[in-house]
């Protein structure tokens, strides 16, 4: 019973995958065909990869005991950007800038946070709507088409193969699932074997014991959330060269639902614990839960209050065995 | 010198925008006409009484996000109900649906154990997603006109359109409102423990005072409020769609953290909330006179937003260092 608990409260993500799976055997037929088809698989992968990105830089702010909504105005901006400096320079200059932006707002936010000790959730989700109004103006509200062949292929080619899905022929892999990789692989060590990344479990796990200890509390914690800015840029970019438009509109929900993937897979908003793993994880499971939703066909006024009850559920759950945990202390 | 910078702070949101309401009725004195007092005035209706409502959930210590899915639900809800219950039994449907809207955020709170502003802000904004796809389910995702009910809603219109004397009917409900809530918020018990375990949760439940019973008293009014505001939203543009309410929940917190109310709880009145949305329907308004784009004053809000936060927070600041 003890370990039932322990399994459904620590490794939720891992149980609302197996669920997913299960369900999606038990549909049988060709839902489970069409599912399970390396095509799906790899279109799924393929699509979380963004969230995923984005994911890696909230999960320090989210271990050092912070947060970072603004990830959602932060991408729109950036994404409009990229394309939209590409008719005044080179491309590289271009995306290179426009990551810059995001690294930027983040220094903004961590100034913010951090220096000025604001609460991180109200005031990031105060810059999100505030950039998102920025991103409204810059494209008029309406999508920003591209029209550069290369700027498209950063996200949408594939390396090792050339993307045809046909019988007995390995498709490659495509470049966004590579780019993630060497994201993950490079925020796995810098959590794991780094003093900065063992730091931050110390600041979240107490901020003052941190600070007594030694730590450089505010750079430490700021940091955080410029990583944070630049990943979300990264991903604008990397967004808008996969649908070849920028658009102000993909931010409204993306903000909260990172968050709360980072969480689902187990860094609670407690602090101090968590890891890079986890949080691939809870990501992966809002994009297996979206492909099986639209795999078994359902209309998507359901699929927004499915995946409102399962964020509702994840941080209900979450919020229970912090309670649990203080009571037992 | 001290307490003069510190009244000044407290005012100074207050003082900037009443002088960009100066410049702009210098710039564009149609600011001042008639025509458009009244339509400040009857802008007042919807976003005050969600604000007021919005002022217990941060004097409690908590926030709310999801007034907007509340304001969707029960505007579609109500103007469905017309037909089938009549104008009155729509009315009181719609208030008891606002009502358990907020008591489940509540009861989840409550459940979850949660206390921070964090936990509350996360679970309200997937209810507001819950609250919106089942008013999006519920229509279909049609809007409803007035004109399509069997017969015209006459006590509807008059609480969009009305007027009692010379103010609006909404006018009067807001005032009816406000009455009510200050009293219960300076001269009840149940008014008083909110601001109580607003200001330190555990002090609050070592003295006895039952924090329980704050939290669903707050979220509960939240969502009686949100849904009285969505009933005057719908009465008075005659028409009810399933995303109406988008954009009230920040506009509400906004209005109610620029009329001061600390968002780390314990300290706020409901008259601060009334000068708080006074100022945010200035600055649309005179945004809309001085032809900025509605994109730029979505920006501009956010960073009201972030300023008024940001000087909340160094008033505590500096609070603490005294």
């Amino acid at each position: 019973m003890n370990n039932l608990y322990r399994l459904f409260t620590q490794q939720k993500a891992i149980v609302a995958i197996a669920v997913i799976l299960l369900v999606m055997v038990a549909a049988g037929g060709d839902v489970s065909r069409i599912f399970f088809s390396s095509y799906n698989l790899l279109d799924m992968l393929n699509s979380s990869t963004i969230l995923v990105i984005l994911g890696l830089g909230v999960t320090l702010t989210v271990i050092a005991g912070g947060c970072d909504l603004s990830i959602g105005g932060i991408l729109v901006v950036s994404g409009i950007l990229s394309i939209q400096l590409q008719n005044f320079m080179p491309m590289p200059l271009a995306l290179v800038l426009a990551v810059l932006f995001g690294t930027l707002v983040g220094f903004f936010n961590g100034f913010l946070v951090v220096q000025q000790k604001t609460e991180p959730f109200i005031i990031t989700l105060g810059v999100g709507l505030l950039l998102t109004g920025v991103a409204q103006q810059l494209s008029d509200a309406h999508p920003v088409p591209a029209n550069n062949p290369d700027f498209m292929n950063i996200s949408n080619g594939y390396q090792f193969g050339d993307g045809q899905f046909t019988e007995g022929h390995f498709p490659g892999i495509p470049n966004l699932v590579i780019i993630m990789l060497i994201c993950f692989v490079f925020f796995a060590w810098l959590i794991r074997y780094t003093s900065f990344g063992r730091n931050l479990y110390a600041i979240g796990g107490d901020y003052d014991v941190a600070r007594y200890s030694g730590i450089n509390v505010v750079a430490n914690k700021w940091m955080t959330l410029v990583i944070s800015g630049t990943m979300a840029a990264l991903g604008g970019v990397l967004l808008s060269s996969k649908l070849n438009t920028g658009s102000a509109i993909y931010g409204d929900f993306t903000a909260l639902v990172v968050n709360c993937g980072v969480v689902v897979g187990g860094t609670s908003f407690a602090g101090g614990v968590g890891g890079i793993w986890q949080s691939v994880l809870g990501l992966l499971l809002f994009g297996l839960l979206d492909n099986a939703m639209n795999v078994l066909n359902i209309p998507s006024w359901y699929q927004m209050m499915l995946k409102g009850t399962v964020i509702v559920a994840i941080l209900w759950m979450d919020s229970y065995t912090q309670k649990r945990k203080r009571e037992l202390v | 010198m001290n307490k003069v910078g510190f009244i000044l702070k407290d005012y100074l949101v207050l003082l900037m925008i009443l002088g960009l309401a100066l410049v702009t009725a210098i710039i564009q004195p149609k600011f001042i006409s008639p025509a458009n007092l009244n339509n400040i005035m009857r802008q007042f209706g919807p976003l005050i009484l969600v604000a007021l409502g919005m002022t217990f959930v941060i004097v409690g210590g908590f926030i709310d996000l999801s007034v907007a899915g509340t304001i969707n639900l029960v505007a579609v809800v109500t103007i469905t109900l017309i037909d089938p219950l009549g104008q009155v039994g729509a009315l009181i449907a719609g208030l008891v649906i606002g009502s358990i809207c907020g008591a489940i955020n509540a009861g989840l709170i409550l459940t979850s154990g949660a206390t921070t502003q964090a936990e509350a802000l996360f679970i309200t904004f997937g209810m507001s997603t819950v609250y919106s796809s089942l008013a999006l389910i519920y229509s279909g995702g049609s809007t409803f006109h007035f004109w399509d009910l069997k017969e015209m809603p006459n006590m509807f219109e008059a609480i969009g359109a009305g007027s009692v004397g010379p103010l609006s009917v909404s006018f009067v409900i807001f005032l009816g409102a406000l009455a009510l809530l200050w009293i219960f918020h300076t001269k009840m018990a149940a008014g008083r423990a909110i601001s109580l375990t607003g200001g330190n949760k555990t002090a609050a439940r070592l003295s006895g005072v039952p924090i329980e019973r704050s939290i669903v008293l707050i979220y509960t009014i939240a969502g009686f409020m949100a849904a009285l505001g969505a009933i005057v939203l719908f009465s008075r543009v005659t028409t009810a769609s399933p995303v109406i309410g988008a954009g009230f929940e920040t506009n509400a917190i906004l209005a109610v953290v620029v009329g001061g109310t600390t968002l780390k709880g314990g300290k706020g009145s409901v008259l601060r909330t009334v000068m708080g949305v006074l100022l945010v329907i200035l600055l649309n308004n005179c945004l809309n006179l001085l032809g900025v784009s509605s994109y730029m004053q979505w920006a501009a809000r956010g960073a009201i937003l972030v300023f008024a936060i940001w000087l909340d927070n160094r008033k505590e600041v500096q609070g603490n260092q005294l």
